[in-house]
């Protein structure tokens, strides 16, 4: 379960930025200000682009800067600042002196603002999940999402947003996260009356997540189907999203739509969330083998991922020459790579595809075979393997799988002659997969083009066209009277 | 003690003993008073209160309900003992750290499977697999599931079948059997696809038949189509309607169609 970890720090493309300027208090007041123009404002982007900024800063957060951050953003002595203040283990003062004399002037205008509290909440948290303090980091973040229950503003959205995945995370870095389960629901519930989609959105994926994290497939479908569905509104959400839904779809043997929610979740993932990309392509790689499919090569040899697709490539391989030894031998070898990835009970299930490639490599070399060889080939061990074969053979024929008859009597199996794939309709449906996916991608291309929400702009600028066409109109009338003056 | 948990107990013996004599409808009767009963604690799942006599009630309360799982079986009514099922399985996944391991989880556990398996709801059964632990994959009565469904999607029918000879429980012969006739009527569909015919005794054989007319019985209920002459029964029919080649005029129309139309969009 390492992808969160890595997706995180997708969110930080604006590294250089940072390591620019000074020093990281600088940084913190820059941000708190932007806070508060965009609180003002009611500029969700700009929030949004805090907590970008935010995310540059997080490895060189210190437990100094932060305390006088709190310092400075907070009043001193209010409840809140002295909740933050002791999750912080406390250090020598000598900064704080330099910093007391700056936040003295400033914090009677400064603590009114909601969002700068949550921001401060925000901080904090992230410090002491980096830390490794996880019991603070609960304590912190359930503070933190109780105050957030009393607070309805839209600009505060994006902040609980992501306290709302650090409260999940730092539970689940402790291992309790079906405690939390009750409240992510009432969360959700909350943020649905709110219409904040953004919430609703990263709540339905941490409780996925926290579905998922105890196998309840069930119940994490039923949630998925109901929830309301919109627009989404992160790029990283939504790829969560997918890969929870792909794996949902898996283990209820929709395995169409899984491998398509799976690849579709691996290719929008960032490139720097190599860790999801990795579960993603495990995924994706056992879905198809389910399928039938033999995944390509390249699949396997993405940059990072050679090492973590091992397994899965050496497993891909025992599929695909149909060899039910190596394939047992593979999933021993690997076990417990395929336990710690969940992925057992799935492996399970192909057993039934590695014999169905055998029998098809039988059937195309072989015009005809005696059972007992089918038997031996498949190296299927049981107590009556020729009766064994001939079922396996029989059903393989009726699922059309192969193309043979079998004949009791003799006890063999007879192919028939492989049939020009060229004079069935295979090409033709091919070839419109293709052409409906390269068609599908264009749409969502076009789809994809995001304009800003600049509402707000578009009715300046048409006060502005009134302006300047009244302005225009005067000129015009002056012009026309000059005119007349002229006369 | 609780006077509302004595009472509980006595009934409860009381079923047990009817249901020791197998006086199916008397348990029954029982069972539907205990169930009325049961709500009256409020340690039961959903509220989990922590009451003094908790962990008392909730044990009482998850034998109940292992016992109307078992008599559902035994009545051979499957809608009950989905219902009971239910009712049971949160003392099985959320009670887990209040309660000792019940001796019956496993064989339940793997009952359900079966019952899954036999109403072919292949999904569910994937994910219900899927909260099991491996320790419980390695009890005897799930893998006994488990290589069954195996066998099953591999076509391996016979293994199926001498499956019912070496059943963990007795209360698993129930779906054995069930799970038989479904076997049944698999190879039937499936010996029309990969024979040209058969002989009479071997089609028998087959479809585990014990005498030829239970044979001309079944072919003549299920597969009318076949034929039956010369000593064999002889499948022709049945394949000719299947491989009909036409081509798709329809689909591609409608698939050119579609193409114009989003073409057009992109031009």
């Amino acid at each position: 379960m390492t992808q969160d970890v890595e997706m995180k720090e997708l969110q930080a493309p604006s590294n250089s930025v940072a390591s620019a300027s000074p020093s990281t208090f600088q940084h913190l007041k820059e941000i708190a200000s932007l806070i508060e123009t965009g609180a003002y404002a009611r500029e969700v982007r700009r929030i949004v682009r805090v907590v970008r900024l935010t995310m540059a800063l997080r490895r060189k957060l210190k437990a100094s800067v932060l305390s006088s951050f709190l310092n400075f953003a907070l009043a001193p002595g209010s409840d809140v600042h002295s909740r933050l203040s002791s999750y912080l283990p406390k250090e020598d003062d000598q900064d704080m002196d330099v910093d007391t004399a700056t936040s003295a002037t400033q914090t009677s205008t400064k603590h009114s603002l909601p969002e700068l509290e949550i921001y401060c909440y925000l901080l904090v948290l992230i410090f002491l999940i980096d830390q490794k303090r996880y019991n603070e980091a609960k304590a912190c973040a359930s503070a933190s999402i109780a105050r957030l229950k009393n607070l309805n503003r839209r600009t505060v959205d994006v902040l609980a947003s992501r306290l709302y995945f650090y409260y999940s995370l730092s539970y689940e870095l402790t291992g309790d996260l079906a405690e939390i389960r009750g409240n992510l629901l009432a969360l959700h519930r909350i943020a649905t009356l709110r219409h904040d989609e953004l919430g609703q959105e990263t709540l339905l994926n941490l409780l996925l997540r926290n579905y998922l994290h105890y196998n309840l497939y069930d119940q994490a479908e039923k949630l998925r189907s109901k929830a309301p569905r919109f627009e989404a509104h992160s790029n990283q959400q939504f790829c969560r999203y997918l890969f929870y839904l792909g794996k949902i779809r898996t283990i209820q043997l929709e395995y169409t739509d899984a491998k398509e929610s799976l690849l579709q979740a691996a290719r929008k993932a960032p490139v720097a969330a190599l860790g999801f990309r990795v579960q993603c392509n495990k995924w994706a790689v056992i879905v198809r083998l389910l399928l039938g499919e033999i995944p390509e090569r390249t699949v396997f040899m993405q940059k990072g991922m050679e090492k973590a697709l091992r397994p899965y490539f050496e497993l891909t391989n025992a599929v695909r020459i149909g060899d039910l030894e190596l394939f047992r031998s593979v999933a021993e070898k690997f076990s417990d790579t395929f336990n710690s990835d969940r992925t057992h009970n799935l492996i399970v299930r192909l057993r039934h595809n590695v014999i169905r490639t055998g029998l098809r490599n039988i059937s195309i070399s072989y015009s005809r075979i005696s059972l007992a060889d089918v038997a031996k080939k498949l190296r299927l061990d049981s107590a009556n393997p020729i009766a064994d074969a001939e079922s396996i053979v029989s059903k393989a024929i009726r699922d059309g799988a192969i193309d043979a008859t079998l004949d009791h009597a003799n006890g063999w199996m007879v192919s028939k002659e492989t049939g020009d794939i060229y004079s069935t309709n295979e090409p033709q449906t091919a070839f419109d997969t293709r052409i409906a996916f390269c068609l599908n991608l264009h749409n969502e291309a076009v789809r994809a083009l995001r304009f800003p929400p600049n509402s707000h702009k578009e009715k300046e600028s048409a006060e502005k066209r009134r302006e300047r066409q009244q302005q225009e109109q005067e000129l015009a009338k002056h012009i026309a009277e000059e005119d007349d003056d002229d006369f | 003690m609780d006077p509302k948990l004595t009472e509980v107990s006595q009934l409860f013996e009381r079923f047990k003993a009817a249901f020791i004599r197998k006086d199916f409808n008397t348990c029954e009767n029982f069972l539907s008073q205990l169930k009325v009963l049961l709500t009256g604690f409020r340690s039961l799942p959903p509220l989990f209160e922590d009451t003094p006599n908790a962990v008392h009630e909730l044990t009482l309360a998850r034998d109940i309900y292992e016992h109307a799982v078992v008599l559902s079986v035994k009545v051979e009514d499957q809608d009950a003992f989905e219902r009971d099922f239910f009712q049971l399985k949160p003392y099985y996944t959320d009670a887990r750290n209040r309660l000792p391991q019940s001796p019956q989880e496993y064989p339940i556990l793997g009952l359900n499977l079966l019952r899954l398996l036999v109403q072919n709801r292949i999904a569910e059964f994937h994910t219900e697999l899927e909260l099991l632990s491996s320790t419980a994959l390695e009890n005897p009565c799930i893998k006994h599931a488990v290589e069954l469904e195996q066998s099953f999607m591999e076509g391996a029918y016979n293994r199926v079948l001498s499956a019912r000879q070496t059943v963990p429980h007795e209360t698993y012969v129930y779906f054995m059997d069930l799970l038989a006739k479904t076997v049944r009527d698999e190879i039937a569909g499936c010996s029309e696809k990969a024979y040209d015919y058969l002989s009479i005794s071997n089609a028998r054989q087959m479809l585990l038949f014990t005498s030829d007319k239970e044979l001309l019985n079944y072919i003549e209920e299920e597969h009318p189509e076949w034929e039956i002459k010369d000593g064999s029964v002889y499948f022709q029919k049945a394949k000719e309607s299947a491989p009909c080649k036409e081509i798709p005029s329809l689909q591609l129309i409608n698939q050119t169609l579609s193409y114009a139309r989003e073409l057009e969009r992109i031009v």
